[in-house]
């Protein structure tokens, strides 16, 4: 009985390890994508930039977010978070296969959410509704935020000569997908790692340590492939527009990570893509694509909410 | 210390290096203008050998910017219209040997368009300094637009001078055909040289849009 009580235990750290090889896999693209692929950094260099910036956002930032998750949405037990996590798993896996904007955010807690009603433990709804409010509001956010830093830009730009430009626009490139980097382990991965750390199977430190090198590791071993930037699917970007999306979501994401909020860096590098996209025109973006992405938007936590719900059910 | 972070994170040196061989590359294109125009103005055929080198110097030099762009100097958007302007700027100086060639060709050239070739000549090396001067301002904080109206009224003047040498030219007697047909040829590269230095500093301007 021990034994299989120490088996259950393994499923989330199996599961959360998954989850953190993931992110590092998938989300090199987010934070530094950009800047590799326009020759600023090599992908070597990206990697190990991508190491620091996520350690330093989940030891820094990233109490909160697991806080909100862990917590004080559902009280937690094993079962809970190994489906949730198993869950945000398969979805992601989906995501990679269906080439599709999936957010293991949105998966990891819906499906706790599920799960937790089957199991008829407490679920906050109020810290649930600002959850899902912070999801409506990032990618709006990320947009106002991505046109602003666009129209601040334009106005210093035009007082400089061009190569001076081209020069700073390196260098903002690499901010910009630094704050990704860092938010990526200050939001990202502490919402996969909050319901482990907060059921007490990890420290705080020992679970950023861990999560930062598998995600290291994910980077590494697959982000080489850099994923093609969310931004082509909707209107193709130039290093100055891409710099303002990138922005105007890293503004997004660190301004609801202070919040605590768990939000999805992919939908606020949409939302600012969309933003930068409808200030240079309104036929550069593609709204088929737009339309599949807000479509995963909504179809993402209803399905983990009731695979969660139906899987806990017979468990439970 | 701080150098060697930026020097990790962004290097810079391969752009710095792309910049300076444009400038060797326009200053390239200035001497041979110069020495086009002294072929002119002294008569000396000898010095098309002059010219021959540096045209071969150039092609160096584009050969050496292409290399340099394509191993990651500077952002994706910008490489392709500077890989251009390396381009234009060997056109350039393919015309002018080609110009120079032709003269050494004619054993010198008939009174009635000798000073119209030579004045041709000189706006060519006017031109060339200010599309040097409008390279230089893609990095340094001077404004751009005057040297490109400059090389423009430039070019306008030159056209003028082609209708005057086209109305002097029946006055020239041609004792041969392949004598009228290189004389044709070597105005007809004179001439185009500030086309292609006025496209040059076309494509400046453009570089300077696409980053704003």
């Amino acid at each position: 009985m021990a034994g299989g009580s120490n088996i259950l235990e393994l499923i989330p750290f199996i599961a959360g390890a998954f989850i953190a090889f993931s992110i590092g896999s998938n989300d090199t693209s987010n934070s530094y994508g950009i800047s590799i692929g326009c020759g600023i950094l090599s992908f070597r260099r990206a990697i190990y930039l991508l190491f620091f910036l996520v350690f330093l956002g989940i030891v820094l930032q990233g109490q909160k977010v697991m806080r909100t998750v862990g917590s004080e949405l559902v009280d937690l037990n094993i079962h809970i978070i190994s489906i949730s996590l198993i869950i945000s798993s398969i979805a992601i896996i989906l995501s990679n296969w269906k080439k599709l904007p999936v957010s293991s955010h949105q998966a990891i807690v819906s499906s706790l959410v599920g799960s937790g009603l089957a199991f008829g433990v407490s679920v906050d709804f109020n810290t649930l509704i600002r959850i899902v409010e912070s999801w409506v509001i990032s990618p709006v956010s990320a947009f106002f935020a991505s046109v602003i830093v666009y129209r601040i830009m334009e106005s210093v730009v035009s007082k400089m000569p061009p190569l001076k430009v081209e020069r700073a626009v390196r260098y903002l490139l690499l901010l910009s997908g630094s704050l990704i980097a860092y938010n990526t382990g200050a939001n990202e991965l502490a919402t996969a790692l909050g319901p482990i750390v907060c059921y007490g199977l990890l420290t705080p430190l020992q679970a950023g340590i861990a999560g930062t090198a598998l995600l290291w590791l994910g980077a590494y071993l697959l982000g080489s492939r850099v994923v093609e930037t969310v931004g082509k699917g909707i209107t193709s970007l130039d290093p100055f527009s891409g710099f303002s999306a990138q922005m105007g979501a890293g503004i997004s994401v660190l301004l609801f990570t202070s919040l605590g909020m768990p939000i999805s860096t992919t939908y606020c590098i949409i939302g600012g893509v969309t933003g930068v996209g409808i200030l240079k025109s309104t036929k550069t973006i593609r709204s088929p694509f737009l339309k599949k992405i807000f479509l995963s938007w909504v179809i993402t936590p209803l399905t983990a909410m009731i695979l969660g719900y139906s899987i806990s059910s017979l468990l439970a | 210390m701080f150098r060697d972070i930026k020097k990790f994170l962004v290097g810079g040196e391969k752009e710095e290096e792309i910049i300076n061989l444009f400038k060797e590359h326009i200053e390239k294109l200035s001497e041979a203008s110069e020495t086009l125009k002294l072929a002119i103005e002294s008569d000396d055929a000898s010095l098309n050998y002059e010219i021959c080198e540096l045209e071969r110097t150039g092609d160096i030099i584009r050969r050496d910017i292409a290399l340099g762009l394509y191993e990651g100097a500077f952002l994706p958007g910008v490489r392709g219209n500077l890989y251009r302007l390396a381009e234009l700027l060997d056109e350039c100086l393919d015309l002018i040997e080609d110009t120079s060639v032709y003269f050494s060709l004619l054993n010198g050239l008939h009174p009635a368009i000798r000073d119209l070739c030579l004045r041709i000549a000189e706006i060519n090396c006017k031109m060339v300094d200010y599309l040097y001067e409008a390279f230089n301002s893609l990095y340094q904080d001077s404004d751009l637009s005057d040297k490109t109206i400059k090389i423009r009224a430039k070019e306008q003047e030159i056209d003028g001078l082609k209708r005057q040498i086209h109305e002097k030219m029946f006055d020239i007697e041609i004792k041969s055909f392949w004598e009228g047909s290189i004389l044709l040829k070597f105005l007809d590269s004179l001439i185009s040289i500030s086309d292609k230095i006025e496209d040059s500093a076309d494509l400046i301007q453009v570089l300077n849009v696409s980053m704003r």
